[in-house]
């Protein structure tokens, strides 16, 4: 009999961040995650929301509006180039000049690039680290697929030891360490960041709460809807809201 | 200067070089003579908006400058082919660049086959798209030269005083790019972007217009189509409140009242926004807010003679640009703009620090919001240790700032040899080279 073996190719390698899984019916571990007694959850000890959490309805809500206002293209027409068009010059640029994709679509490719690159070759990186510690002549290489150099914390001992006057008089606890040279270069040396990666940081915990408004006149929002947890700020737009914008049916 | 092609396998490099800053909203472009000349000056730019335009009501089309030439706004679509500050779409940015640049016509217009081009670009760009844009640069318009350059960076070449031409790039130096698409922090040593310390706000001109789209829409009139009008009604009536405690002022100022308790609104802050009809006039203007008049428009107008609608503007003026400093009101996981700057400097050494708090630089269309720079210096200054120099510092022309850096630098032969990329390189190396060129050689 001859011996049959199914040799891994790429197609066989899944990508990142999902799999196909068997549906087993109820799983008691997955429960948390995804709850079908949502009336009893708030008496389970932590399950109930707090008042400043959000529903899942009302976070899609947030996040497909934040998505509406920054989208860039008119989504109900699309507006066709005028005029002759001239024939590309080469082959790649017809090829370029004809996607139809939106930015979003590229910084998807870009996630799912970033996602592989450090998914696959994490054996074969540490097999070179291992190498490069047996050569230590070996220049490091500054390569685009490495992650950024952690700056390393600066020591303040450079600026203490020089100071031979009175210490009342020195001005150097007030004047920060001098640069670091090769710190410096490996600031410079760094790579760009991914597009989501720049993305700025969310407030820090121990600041000012979030404000929070009126939906109807942009005042600040102190009841809350009963039916969909929106905010606010009196009667009369509490009418206006229920008439219009309410969440609960929508 | 030599002949053309006097040196063997070097021709001589073009003398003209264009300097565009493609930005999602207006291109800035400028023609840039090489060698020796008086330095560029904010008059050398030209503003192109970057967009298709289609009307529904007259049925025509405008291609970027032709803009100007429309005098009915209303319901006008716009195609971008920037999103997120990126060129996405090269159908269309084609078009608009043969259009401005090549087909002929006044204006500004030059040969690619004889001029260098530098192009600016926003930080964080995905590879595959600084790629197309290589490709479509050299194999579909075949410039001579180019140099593609995050834009922002280029303002370091901009001395203070604007006089003479410096080869030194100014030495630590944090550029506030506050556009159309979102708002960029970055932090320049010599020149060079300090790459992991570069953050970015969603918060951008794009998102304010919008904003106030959908609160005017919500409060007065449907007013979803009207992009253009809602972005000059921005333009011209939106002001950052100097701090959060005079915000909350303003906001009780505006308030309407209670249902058996109403106040009247505060004049000095409540305007009225007269529409344009597209008849009579294509654009509109603010006055102080009238009661009695506003009142009017409820039915009581005058059959004959002028009639006018009125868009009365509350907390709409400071609550819009409120978002750049608390985007978490409308539930934006991000930290304002201050905090986003501590954000970005806090990976830095402390030195590094120091001397980017003394030598901050905004530019950007949100920039020239009244009362943002200085809301800016004085929430930085809380956050800022106290023995450091804080000095924030809006551009002259906010809008043209990074492309006059641009242009300073483009007007230095010897800069500009050292970083462009001919054509000929560009045929026998490729694009995957010089993608990497670009992103790791600015040495």
């Amino acid at each position: 009999m001859p011996h049959v073996e199914v040799l891994p190719n790429s197609a066989s390698v899944s990508a990142p961040g999902w799999t196909y899984v068997v549906d087993r019916g109820y799983d008691p571990s997955k429960v948390a995650i995804n709850p079908k007694d949502r009336k009893r959850a708030a008496a389970r000890a932590g399950g109930a929301r707090t008042d400043n959490e959000l529903s899942a309805r009302q976070q899609t809500a947030i996040a497909r509006r934040i998505a509406e206002l920054s989208r860039d293209n008119d989504p109900k027409q699309s507006i066709p180039i005028p005029g002759k068009i001239g024939v590309p010059k080469t082959q790649n640029a017809r090829r370029i000049i004809q996607y139809q994709r939106q930015i979003k679509h590229w910084l998807d490719d870009e996630e799912a690039q970033l996602a592989q690159q450090q998914a696959a070759p994490e054996p074969r990186r540490a097999a070179q680290a291992r190498r490069v510690s047996t050569m230590i002549s070996m220049p490091a290489t500054p390569s685009e697929a490495t992650p950024a150099p952690t700056v390393a914390p600066y020591t303040q001992s450079q600026s203490t030891a020089s100071s031979q006057i009175d210490p009342l008089l020195s001005i150097e606890s007030l004047m920060p360490p001098p640069l670091d040279k090769a710190e410096i270069d490996a600031l410079l040396a760094a790579p760009p960041l991914s597009y989501a990666a720049s993305h700025a940081a969310p407030p820090a915990p121990g600041g000012p709460p979030q404000r929070h408004f009126c939906d109807n006149c942009g005042y600040w929002g102190v009841i809350k809807c009963l039916k969909c947890g929106t905010r606010v700020c009196g009667l009369e737009c509490k009418d206006a809201h229920e008439a219009t914008r309410c969440l609960k049916w929508a | 200067m030599p002949p053309k092609g006097s040196k063997k396998g070097h021709p001589a490099a073009p003398k003209q070089t264009l300097v565009l800053d493609n930005g999602a909203y207006t291109l800035k472009a400028g023609l840039v003579p090489g060698g020796a000349s008086a330095p560029p000056t904010y008059a050398d730019c030209t503003v192109i908006p970057n967009c298709i335009a289609r009307s529904t009501r007259d049925k025509r089309t405008y291609i970027a400058s032709q803009l100007s030439s429309c005098k009915d706004f209303g319901e006008l679509a716009f195609r971008r082919p920037v999103e997120r500050g990126f060129i996405v779409n090269w159908e269309a940015e084609k078009a608009i660049w043969e259009h401005e640049f090549l087909q002929e016509g006044e204006g500004l217009r030059c040969d690619p086959k004889e001029t260098n081009l530098v192009l600016g670009e926003k930080p964080n760009c995905p590879r595959e798209l600084q790629r197309n844009c290589d490709e479509i640069v050299f194999e579909q318009f075949e410039f001579a030269g180019y140099y593609r350059a995050i834009g922002a960076t280029l303002n370091a070449y901009n001395s203070p005083d604007n006089s003479s031409l410096s080869a030194l790039p100014q030495e630590c130096l944090l550029v506030i790019d506050t556009s159309y698409s979102d708002t960029t922090i970055l932090p320049l040593y010599n020149g060079q972007l300090l790459q992991s310390a570069v953050r970015r706000l969603t918060i951008g001109g794009k998102l304010l217009t919008n904003y106030l789209k959908e609160l005017s829409s919500l409060r007065h009139y449907n007013m979803m189509e009207e992009t253009y009008l809602l972005n000059e009604i921005k333009e011209a009536v939106s002001f950052v409140a100097p701090s959060i405690q005079q915000f909350s002022k303003d906001l009780d100022r505006t308030w309407k009242g209670r249902v058996g308790d109403k106040r009247p609104l505060d004049s000095s802050i409540v305007l009225d926004y007269v529409l344009p009809d597209y008849e009579r006039s294509s654009h509109g203007y603010a006055r102080p807010h009238d009661p009695v008049k506003f009142r009017m428009r409820k039915g009581l107008q005058p059959q004959q003679g002028p009639r006018e609608d009125l868009l009365p503007l509350g907390n709409e003026r400071f609550a819009v640009p409120e978002l750049l400093f608390s985007p978490t009101d409308i539930g934006v996981q991000e930290a304002g703009l201050p905090e986003a700057i501590m954000q970005s400097l806090n990976s830095l050494p402390e030195m590094l620090k120091a001397a980017m708090f003394a030598n901050i630089v905004v530019v950007g269309g949100n920039a020239l919001i009244p009362g943002f720079v200085e809301r800016l210096e004085s929430e930085l200054r809380m956050l800022v240790p106290s023995q450091y120099l804080l000095n924030v510092k809006k551009a002259e022309d906010p809008i043209k700032h990074t492309w006059l850096g641009a242009a300073r630098f483009a007007s230095q032969p010897e800069l500009l040899k050292e970083v462009l990329v001919s054509k000929a390189e560009y045929d026998e190396n490729g694009s995957t080279w010089l993608v990497k060129k670009f992103a790791g050689g600015s040495k």
